[in-house]
C-alpha cells in the first residue's frame, strides 16, 4: 500500500496520530505539500463523506476524520503558504443572522476544507452585510449559508438579496440546514441546496467551476 | 403532598407544555436574542407563557432555561449569570405551575462535542450540567429534563450530573431524524440504543422531543419504538406540530390542535406516559392535547 493510500485511510478512520506521521513521512520523501493534500487528505475526506451520505457512518465519524485532516493541514498550511500556493476556490461560510447553531455549518466547512477549498468562516449570527464584505475582501467564488431554525430562514433570503444587490451576480450561493429545502432555495434565488455536508462538496465544486 | 412525577405518570396520563421560544418571539423577543435574559428582563412574559400552558391543562411546566448552561451563556458573554438566571427560571415556572403542577427544570445541549469529536471531557461536561441543575433545583424544580440531545454520551452526562445534584426524578429526551427509513439522532444513535443509554445513566423517564422533518405519522412510529425500548418504564414524547412546510414563502408548522390531539390519543394508547409539544406548538395545541387525555 502506498503512503498516500495509508494517509487517506488514516484520515478516513480518524486516526490523527497516524495521519500526522504519514504526512511527515511523505514530506520527508520529498513529496510536495500540495500533492499530500490532493492525493492523501482529499481522498480520505471524500471517502468518509461518501459513507456519511450513504448512512454508513454518522456525524461522530465525520468529526473525528475532520480532526485528523485538520491536524495534517496544520503541518501543511505553512509549507503551502511558503510556496505561494493558494486553494483554487474560496468559500465564505456562516450561519445566518439570528441563528447561533454551528454544527452543520462547521461540518460543511470541514468537508470543503478537506476538498481543498479556501474557507473564510464568519461564525454564527452573521449579518448580510458581513457576508457581502467578506466575499469582496477575499474574492470568494462561493457563499455558503446555514440555518437550523425555521425562524431564521428569512435571513437567508435577506442575505441572498444583499449579495445580489452588491453586484455580486456571479457569486454562487449555497444554502443548507435542517429546515432548508430545494424549494426554499429556488424561492429565495440561491444557486444550490444540498441535504448533507458531503453532497455540499460536490455541489460546491460543480458551482465553482461555472463561476 | 403531591406525588413525584415518576409516580404520577404511571398512574394517569400527563400533559407537558409546548414551545417557549416561538411564544417569546410573538411577545417581541428578537430572533437570536438570548432567551435566558428574558427571565430577568421580561419575567411577566415568561410567567404569562407558562400560565397559558398551565391553563391549557399542562401539569408539567418547563423552565425557560434551554440555553442555560455556562457554555451556552458564554456565547452571549453572560456565563456568570448561570446560577442567578436558572434559579429565576425555576421560580417563574413555579409561579404558574401551582400546587398540582410540576416544575420541569430544562437543560439543553451544551453547544459542543465530547472528546474525541470535540475538546470537552466527560468530567468537564458533567460539571457544566451540575452547575445549571443545582441552580434549577434551588429555584424550585420538581424534576430535571435533559432534552433535545443527539449524543447519548452527552445525555448520560446530563443525567448523571442531575443524579449527583438531586434526588428528584430525571427525564432524558432526544431529537431524532429519519435517515434511510430508520430513526436515528444526528449522531447516528438508534432509538433502542438511545433510550437504553438514558435509563442506564439513571433517568426515570425517557423519550423524544423535537425532531427533524418528522410527520405526525413518524412520531407515532417513533413512539412505538420508544415504548418498546423502555420495556415498561415511563416514557415521554413531545412532537413538533408536524413537519415544517413552506406556505406563501413562509415556513409553517401546520398541524392543527385537533391533529395533535388525535396523535396524543394514539400515543397514549400505545403506552407513552407523558405527551407534550415542541416546535410550532402553542397553548391551543396543548389545550387540545390535554383535553384528549
Amino acid at each position: 500500500m502506498s503512503t498516500f493510500v495509508e494517509l487517506s485511510r488514516a484520515v478516513e478512520g480518524g486516526k490523527r496520530n497516524d495521519a500526522k506521521l504519514l504526512t511527515q513521512a511523505l514530506l520527508e520523501q520529498g513529496i510536495k505539500p500540495l500533492e499530500v493534500v490532493e492525493q492523501g487528505l482529499v481522498p480520505g475526506m471524500s471517502a468518509i463523506g461518501e459513507k456519511f451520505k450513504n448512512n454508513e457512518v454518522f456525524v461522530p465519524e465525520m468529526l473525528i476524520a475532520a480532526r485528523a485532516m485538520k491536524e495534517c493541514m496544520a503541518i501543511l498550511e505553512p509549507l503551502l503558504a511558503d510556496a505561494g500556493i493558494k486553494p483554487k476556490y474560496t468559500a465564505v461560510i456562516g450561519t445566518v443572522q439570528g441563528d447561533l447553531h454551528d454544527i452543520g455549518k462547521n461540518l460543511v466547512a470541514m468537508m470543503l476544507k478537506g476538498a481543498n477549498f479556501g474557507i473564510v468562516d464568519l461564525g454564527t449570527n452573521v449579518a448580510p452585510e458581513k457576508f457581502v464584505a467578506a466575499v469582496q475582501e477575499h474574492g470568494a467564488q462561493l457563499v455558503c449559508l446555514s440555518a437550523l431554525l425555521t425562524t431564521t430562514m428569512p435571513a437567508m433570503r435577506t442575505t441572498v438579496q444583499a449579495v445580489r444587490d452588491a453586484g455580486l451576480a456571479s457569486v454562487k450561493i449555497l444554502v443548507g440546514g435542517a429546515p432548508v429545502t430545494q424549494d426554499f432555495c429556488n424561492e429565495i434565488g440561491a444557486d444550490g441546496y444540498s441535504q448533507d455536508a458531503a453532497s455540499a462538496v460536490n455541489l460546491a465544486l460543480r458551482l465553482a467551476e461555472t463561476y | 403532598m403531591k406525588p413525584t412525577l415518576t409516580e404520577a405518570c404511571q398512574q394517569m396520563p400527563l400533559t407537558c407544555d409546548g414551545a417557549m421560544g416561538t411564544q417569546l418571539i410573538e411577545r417581541g423577543m428578537k430572533i437570536g436574542e438570548c432567551g435566558m435574559c428574558w427571565n430577568s428582563e421580561h419575567p411577566d412574559d415568561i410567567v404569562a407563557v407558562h400560565q397559558a400552558y398551565r391553563n391549557a391543562g399542562c401539569r408539567l411546566i418547563t423552565t425557560n432555561s434551554f440555553g442555560g448552561t455556562r457554555s451556552m451563556l458564554e456565547r452571549h458573554g453572560l456565563g456568570e449569570k448561570v446560577a442567578e438566571w436558572n434559579r429565576l427560571a425555576a421560580k417563574l415556572a413555579a409561579e404558574a405551575a401551582g400546587p398540582d403542577g410540576w416544575v420541569i427544570g430544562d437543560v439543553g445541549p451544551f453547544g459542543d462535542f465530547l472528546e474525541p469529536m470535540g475538546d470537552t471531557s466527560v468530567e468537564e461536561l458533567e460539571a457544566i450540567f451540575r452547575e445549571q441543575i443545582a441552580a434549577l433545583v434551588e429555584g424550585g424544580a420538581d424534576a430535571i429534563l435533559v432534552e433535545t440531545m443527539s449524543d447519548p454520551g452527552e445525555l448520560s452526562a446530563g443525567i448523571r450530573a442531575a443524579k449527583a445534584a438531586t434526588d428528584l426524578p430525571v427525564i432524558g429526551t432526544y431529537a431524532f431524524q429519519k435517515s434511510a427509513g430508520e430513526f436515528r439522532t444526528m449522531m447516528g444513535t438508534t432509538v433502542a440504543d438511545a433510550i437504553r443509554a438514558a435509563f442506564d445513566a439513571g433517568a426515570s423517564i425517557a423519550g423524544a422531543n423535537c425532531g427533524t422533518d418528522l410527520s405526525l405519522e413518524d412520531y407515532l412510529e417513533l413512539g412505538q419504538q420508544i415504548v418498546a425500548a423502555a420495556d415498561g418504564r415511563p416514557t415521554i414524547l413531545q412532537p413538533n406540530a408536524g413537519a415544517p412546510k413552506m406556505i406563501d414563502g413562509e415556513i409553517r408548522y401546520d398541524a392543527s390542535p385537533a391533529d395533535m390531539a388525535e396523535l396524543a390519543c394514539k400515543l397514549r394508547s400505545i403506552g407513552i406516559s407523558i405527551v407534550g409539544g415542541c416546535c410550532g406548538t402553542t397553548p391551543d395545541h396543548l389545550a387540545a392535547v390535554a383535553a384528549s387525555a
